[in-house]
C-alpha cells in the first residue's frame, strides 16, 4: 500500500470536473420509461388477449394488473435509489417494494377468494415461466447496465429489486397477451417464478455490481 | 466535496485527508492493527475518487462518505475472515494425523534415503533422526527444540512429499 499523503496527492492530481450523476428520481424515469417503450412495442408484435374487453370489466384482474405495475415501478425506484451509495438518504423508497409485495400478495390472495367457481386450468405450464423469463432478459440486462455506472453499497437488495422490476414487466406482458383467467395458475407460473429468480437477484446483484 | 467536483484539486486534496482523519478512529474501533487501518483508509479514498460522481451536491457529505467507508470495510471483514476460515480448516485438517504415530512406516527408511536428502533441511533432518536413529517425535522436538505438533506437521509434510514422488 502506497503512503496515505501520497495517495491523496495522486488522487487530488486526477480530479478533474466530473459529470454528475442524474438524480435517482429522473434516473428511474429512464428506466421506467424504457421498460413501458419495450412492454408496448412487445404488446404491439406479439397482440393484447382477444378477450381484453372483458378482461378489464374484473375488478380483481385490474386490481392485480394495477399491484404488479406498482411493483415495477417500485422496483425501478428502488433500483435507482440502490445505486447511490447512501441511498440517496431516502431508505424508506428504497425498501418500498416490499410493501408493494405484501399489497401485491393481498390482492391476489382477493383475487383466487373471487375466482369462483375456479376457471379452468390451462394446460400449458412451465411454458408461461419460460416466456416471462424470455421477455424480462432485455429489461434485466438494460438494468444491471444502468446501475453499474454508478455505485452501490447494497449490491444483494440492488440485484434482487432490478430483478424484480425486470421480471414485472415480463408478468405484465404476459397477463396482457394471455388469455388465461385461471388465478392458480398464474400465481404457480407466473408470480412465484418472478420471486425466485428476484431470490436469484440478490447473488447477481453482489456479483454484477461489484466495483 | 462541490468544489472537488468542478476540478478544485487543492480542495479535493483537503477533503480527502480530511476524510481520512475522520475515518482513523471510526476504523481503529473496528481493526485490530494499524496496518489494517492505512489499508482499509486507502481503498475507501480510492473508493470515495471513484464514486465522486454520485455525490449530491445538494445532500450532507457525511452520510454519503460513510456509506462507502462502512462498505469498504465489511468487503475487508469478509475476505478476512473467510482466510481466517480457510486456516482454520487447515489446521483441522492436520488435527486428524496428530494422534498419529510418525515413526510407524510400511516403506523401510534406507530404500528412500536419497529421496529423503532432497527434502529441505528440517525435514530431512527430522525424518532421518526418527527412521534412522530411532528416535521418537518428542525426543526429536526437544533435540530441534521444537514442539511436538510441529515436528509431526513437518513430518507429515515430508511424507506427503515423498508420497506423490515415490507414486510417479
Amino acid at each position: 500500500m502506497k503512503d496515505f499523503e501520497q495517495l491523496v496527492a495522486e488522487l487530488a492530481d486526477e480530479a478533474s470536473m466530473v459529470k454528475p450523476a442524474p438524480h435517482p428520481y429522473l434516473l428511474s424515469v429512464k428506466l421506467v420509461g424504457a421498460a413501458i417503450l419495450y412492454l408496448a412495442v412487445s404488446l404491439a408484435v406479439s397482440g393484447v388477449r382477444h378477450d381484453w374487453v372483458q378482461a378489464i370489466s374484473r375488478p380483481w384482474f385490474v386490481a392485480e394488473l394495477l399491484a404488479l405495475f406498482m411493483i415495477f415501478i417500485t422496483a425501478s425506484l428502488s433500483a435507482s435509489l440502490l445505486s447511490f451509495p447512501d441511498l440517496h438518504q431516502k431508505r424508506r423508497q428504497a425498501f418500498s417494494p416490499l410493501w408493494m409485495f405484501a399489497l401485491f400478495l393481498i390482492v391476489v390472495f382477493f383475487a383466487w377468494r373471487a375466482d369462483s367457481p375456479a376457471a379452468a386450468l390451462p394446460e400449458h405450464t412451465i411454458e408461461c415461466t419460460s416466456c416471462i423469463v424470455l421477455m424480462a432478459l432485455i429489461p434485466t440486462a438494460w438494468t444491471f447496465y444502468v446501475m453499474r455506472n454508478y455505485a452501490s453499497t447494497h449490491g444483494h437488495w440492488a440485484g434482487s429489486v432490478a430483478i424484480l422490476a425486470a421480471f414485472s414487466v415480463g408478468a405484465l406482458w404476459l397477463r396482457l397477451q394471455e388469455s388465461n383467467d385461471s388465478i392458480l395458475h398464474v400465481i404457480e407460473w407466473h408470480y412465484l417464478p418472478m420471486l425466485a429468480f428476484a431470490a436469484v437477484g440478490l447473488w447477481m446483484g453482489k456479483w454484477l455490481l461489484k466495483w | 466535496m462541490r468544489k472537488s467536483l468542478v476540478g478544485d484539486k487543492v480542495a479535493y486534496g483537503e477533503l480527502l485527508r480530511e476524510t481520512g482523519r475522520l475515518l482513523r478512529p471510526f476504523l481503529s474501533r473496528r481493526l485490530s492493527f494499524e496496518s489494517e487501518v492505512d489499508d482499509v483508509l486507502q481503498e475507501i479514498l480510492i473508493s470515495i475518487h471513484k464514486a465522486r460522481h454520485t455525490y449530491d451536491g445538494a445532500r450532507p457529505y457525511k452520510p454519503w462518505m460513510y456509506a462507502i467507508a462502512k462498505f469498504r470495510l465489511q468487503d475487508y471483514l469478509c475476505v478476512h475472515y473467510a482466510d481466517q476460515l480457510r486456516h482454520a480448516e487447515d489446521i483441522s485438517g492436520l488435527e486428524n494425523i496428530l494422534h498419529v504415530d510418525v515413526t510407524e512406516s510400511a516403506i523401510s527408511y534406507e530404500s528412500i534415503s536419497g529421496e529423503v536428502l532432497k527434502l529441505p533441511e528440517k525435514q530431512a533432518t527430522i525424518l532421518q533422526l526418527i527412521h534412522q536413529e530411532g528416535y521418537t517425535s518428542k525426543e526429536v522436538a526437544a533435540r530441534l527444540g521444537m514442539t511436538e505438533s510441529a515436528v509431526k506437521v513437518a513430518a507429515h509434510r515430508a511424507y506427503k512429499v515423498l508420497r506423490q514422488k515415490l507414486e510417479r
